[in-house]
């Protein structure tokens, strides 16, 4: 009995450390976001090309990994990466499917400044897979739009972000385009706020700003400069999608931007992200 | 276009079993089913794209009136008129179908001899269907950027700088406009949009000609934007309304992108007797649909490539005839009749209410080029003797098929199928045999109001889930390891 208790308690220990990866919840959040999308949707015509996209972006990130750093808890990133491409990217074939995965994998191990990824490799490879190929897109009506999105988006992406500390980030970007939106759409031109709330609780917008934006990889390590960055990006994203009607104007934004990170990193010297950071210290 | 339904044919001829497996279409449901619907051709090529409306206003023509924001001023060239049978041709080409199969008697291994030649009739028949420019300010701070005569319409581009003084004009030139319109009218005025204003000249308008019915207007406009309004039409209407789209875009499928597209139920097996109620079925389904979708999102219907030139099948099988040039000009897509261009074809269905519709449609042209049709299927069981060991498996299986048939059309339409019971136990003899009481009502009887379900339930469960698991991991885990 009391050794039984003993075995409980040892291994509740090492799932706790283990837990303490915000990887996992970020896993646990994106994997239920596909499930949603799968079960209520619509989605299920696309299960190939998911499991396919899994597979791609493990098996890359593998060979990278025994290449290179050898530290295989990195395959939670993969993982990450490979959700987000699902989430994210709408394409008719496989092999898109797998050049998508490859690329997003491999601009992390092969663009870096300062030992640290420039792009956010799903953003990347979903740009990279509408760029190379005849049939990638990305579908921002795909989740629709409902406050109760907001509801649930919004409490998974707050429990993320507190626990990678990217709180700043999501909230300056979403309450700078908000605000933005309102004073246009509401306030000058005269459109009901309802009109502002359904373009608010767009899922590929709540995604983006709870999920995207939020990676500590590859948003400046400065707090006040991860601030400054969330401003520039948002009003770009406003300027794009209200004045030259860029459906899909974030994903691109992100794209562009993501170069200036190293630039922010310099003016701003803070000290890196690192995924292990919360469990060092509080064990 | 030739060689597209010769390859058809090709298939469908290729011998009996081929001819069942190609299915005969029996009867579809077009866009005539819905009380307050209207159509709309919305054609994109770059930055340009061609709205056609369809007119099935029904009162007095000297109240018809039509107001459309327009990106920019239009020139005489880029409005004409349509011919109504293009949206004819267009939906009856497009719309949900209900194809037929014929099972084999497998006592026999041929066709009764009837069978074949209504096949064979029905393959026959199936081969057989193969300015002037005012500039003058005035008073309501309106300005008229052009005026057209176009044959029976009275045509003025507006430009405001007021709603107000808009909607103050448009009534004292004996427009009627709806009480809530100043309030629509000025986020468009703001945002610089022109006003495309339509009124019938009494004077050239001839009742008796098309049926009665005013004839389509096609405009061309110039803008990234990629939209429909629809806001405008809803400023008198609380109700729902019926829109369909035919979008035809070089790329691949058109989808919207600030509400979901939904692709409806297809290829599904449904039992024999809906034939003659195909329509009042389809109405269900899609009412269905609307509710569990949560009343916000649009449909598709059909998308398929239709160039002309590329010579694969069109539909399986065509309800109607494919869009060929003369269509292709009318609906305003000529570059479909010049060599090396693709052209698809998107049929989107939208129910929209004020409420549920905050915002204009919006759309995106995708490189989507999966082939889809809104799609349902009813099989004939075999005729003549089956007594033969082969023949009662057959009986066996016939029933098991028709059940699941049943279950499909309540899981559908929602209909209530216990009257149905007969058809299961009837099989092997003719169709179901329906109580006279029945005949007409059996459709509306026993179903139930869909609602608005929308996707709810699972965002609960998958909410609920997560906060579980934070709570466990908060309370339980920490704890535990508190305590360690």
């Amino acid at each position: 009995m009391v050794s039984t208790t003993t075995v409980v308690q040892k291994a509740l220990s090492i799932i706790s450390k283990e837990v303490r990866d915000p990887r996992y919840f970020q896993i646990l959040f994106l994997g239920s976001f596909l499930l949603f999308g799968v079960s209520y949707l619509g989605w299920q015509s696309d299960m190939i090309k998911y499991a396919v996209l899994l597979v791609s972006v493990l098996i890359t990130q593998l060979a990278f990994t025994r290449l290179t750093i050898k530290i295989y808890s990195s395959i939670k990133s993969a993982l990450i990466t490979g959700l987000g491409l699902c989430l994210l990217l709408k394409t008719g074939s496989v092999h898109t499917v797998i050049l998508a995965a490859v690329i997003a994998i491999s601009s992390k191990f092969i663009i870096k400044v300062n030992n640290k990824h420039i792009f956010n490799p799903a953003n990347v490879g979903t740009i990279a897979a509408t760029l190379l190929t005849n049939d990638a897109w990305i579908s921002p009506g795909q989740w629709g739009s409902s406050v109760l999105l907001w509801f649930f988006v919004g409490a998974a992406g707050l429990m993320m972000i507190l626990k990678v500390g990217r709180l700043d980030t999501s909230f300056t970007f979403i309450a700078t385009f908000g605000g933005l939106l309102f004073a246009r759409q509401v306030l000058y031109l005269g459109w009901e706020s309802s009109v502002w709330l359904h373009q608010m609780s767009n899922g590929t917008l709540l995604l983006f700003t709870f999920f995207m934006i939020t990676d500590p990889m590859t948003t400046p390590n400065h707090k006040y400069a991860r601030i400054v960055w969330s401003v520039v990006l948002a009003v770009g994203l406003f300027v794009a999608s209200n004045f030259y009607y860029m459906q899909t104007a974030a994903v691109w934004l992100l794209v562009i931007f993501s170069p200036f990170t190293p630039l922010f990193d310099k003016l701003f010297v803070a000290q890196k992200y690192e995924w292990s950071n919360t469990l060092i210290k509080k064990v | 276009m030739k060689k597209a339904i010769l390859s058809l044919m090709a298939i469908c001829s290729l011998g009996q079993v081929a001819l069942a497996f190609c299915g005969f279409y029996v009867a579809k449901a077009g866009a005539d089913l819905y009380n307050k619907k209207s159509e709309v051709i919305l054609v994109r090529d770059g930055k340009k794209t061609t709205i056609t409306m369809s007119n099935d206003f029904k009162g007095s023509v000297k109240d018809f009136a039509m107001v459309v924001p327009v990106p920019n001023v239009l020139a005489r060239d880029d409005i004409r008129i349509a011919d109504r049978s293009v949206f004819q041709m267009l939906d009856a080409y497009s719309a949900p179908r209900l194809v037929e199969y014929f099972d084999q008697n497998p006592c026999q291994l041929v066709y009764p001899e009837e069978d074949k030649e209504m096949m064979l009739e029905n393959l026959a028949a199936y081969r057989k269907t193969n300015s002037v420019i005012l500039r003058d300010k005035i008073k309501y701070s309106v300005t008229i950027e052009a005026q057209y005569k176009v044959d029976e319409y009275d045509i003025i581009l507006l430009s405001a700088k007021i709603s107000g003084g808009l909607k103050k004009w448009l009534v004292d030139n004996g427009y009627s406009i709806p009480a809530r319109a100043e309030q629509v009218l000025e986020p468009y005025i703001k945002s610089g949009l022109k006003f495309f204003v339509v009124k019938v000249d009494l004077n050239k308008y001839n009742p008796k000609k098309n049926g009665g019915f005013l004839r389509p207007l096609q405009i061309t406009v110039k803008s990234a934007k990629f939209t429909l309004p629809i806001r405008l039409g809803m400023a008198n209407s609380k109700g729902e309304q019926d829109l369909i789209v035919y979008a035809f875009s070089k790329k691949g499928r058109v989808e919207c992108s600030n509400y979901r597209t939904v692709e409806m139920p297809t290829n599904k097996k449904v039992p024999t007797f809906l034939k003659p109620n195909f329509g009042n079925f389809y109405s269900d389904v899609f009412r269905n649909q609307y509710g569990k979708q949560g009343k916000n999102a649009i449909f598709l219907e059909y998308a398929w490539n239709v160039t002309p030139t590329w010579s694969g099948v069109k539909c399986d099988p065509c309800v109607g005839n494919p869009p060929y040039a003369r269509e292709f000009l009318m609906a305003g897509v000529p570059w479909a009749n010049t060599n090396g261009t693709t052209t698809y074809f998107t049929r989107m269905h939208v129910r929209y209410t004020l409420d549920k519709f905050p915002e204009d449609l919006f759309f995106i042209e995708t490189p989507n080029k999966e082939h889809y049709q809104a799609r349902y299927v009813i099989t004939h069981p075999a005729q003549g003797d089956l007594s033969c060991n082969e023949g009662k498996r057959y009986t066996q299986t016939l029933k098991l098929r028709r059940e699941s048939e049943l279950r499909t059309l309540t899981k559908l339409s929602q209909w209530d199928t216990n009257k149905f019971y007969d058809y299961v136990a009837n099989g092997t003899g003719k169709t179901v045999s329906m109580k006279k009481s029945d005949e007409n009502s059996f459709w509306s009887v026993g179903l139930k109001d869909v609602g608005d379900k929308g996707p709810r339930s699972g965002l609960l469960f998958a909410i609920l889930t997560l906060l579980l698991s934070y709570l466990v991991h908060a309370l339980w885990v920490r704890r535990r390891l508190a305590g360690t």
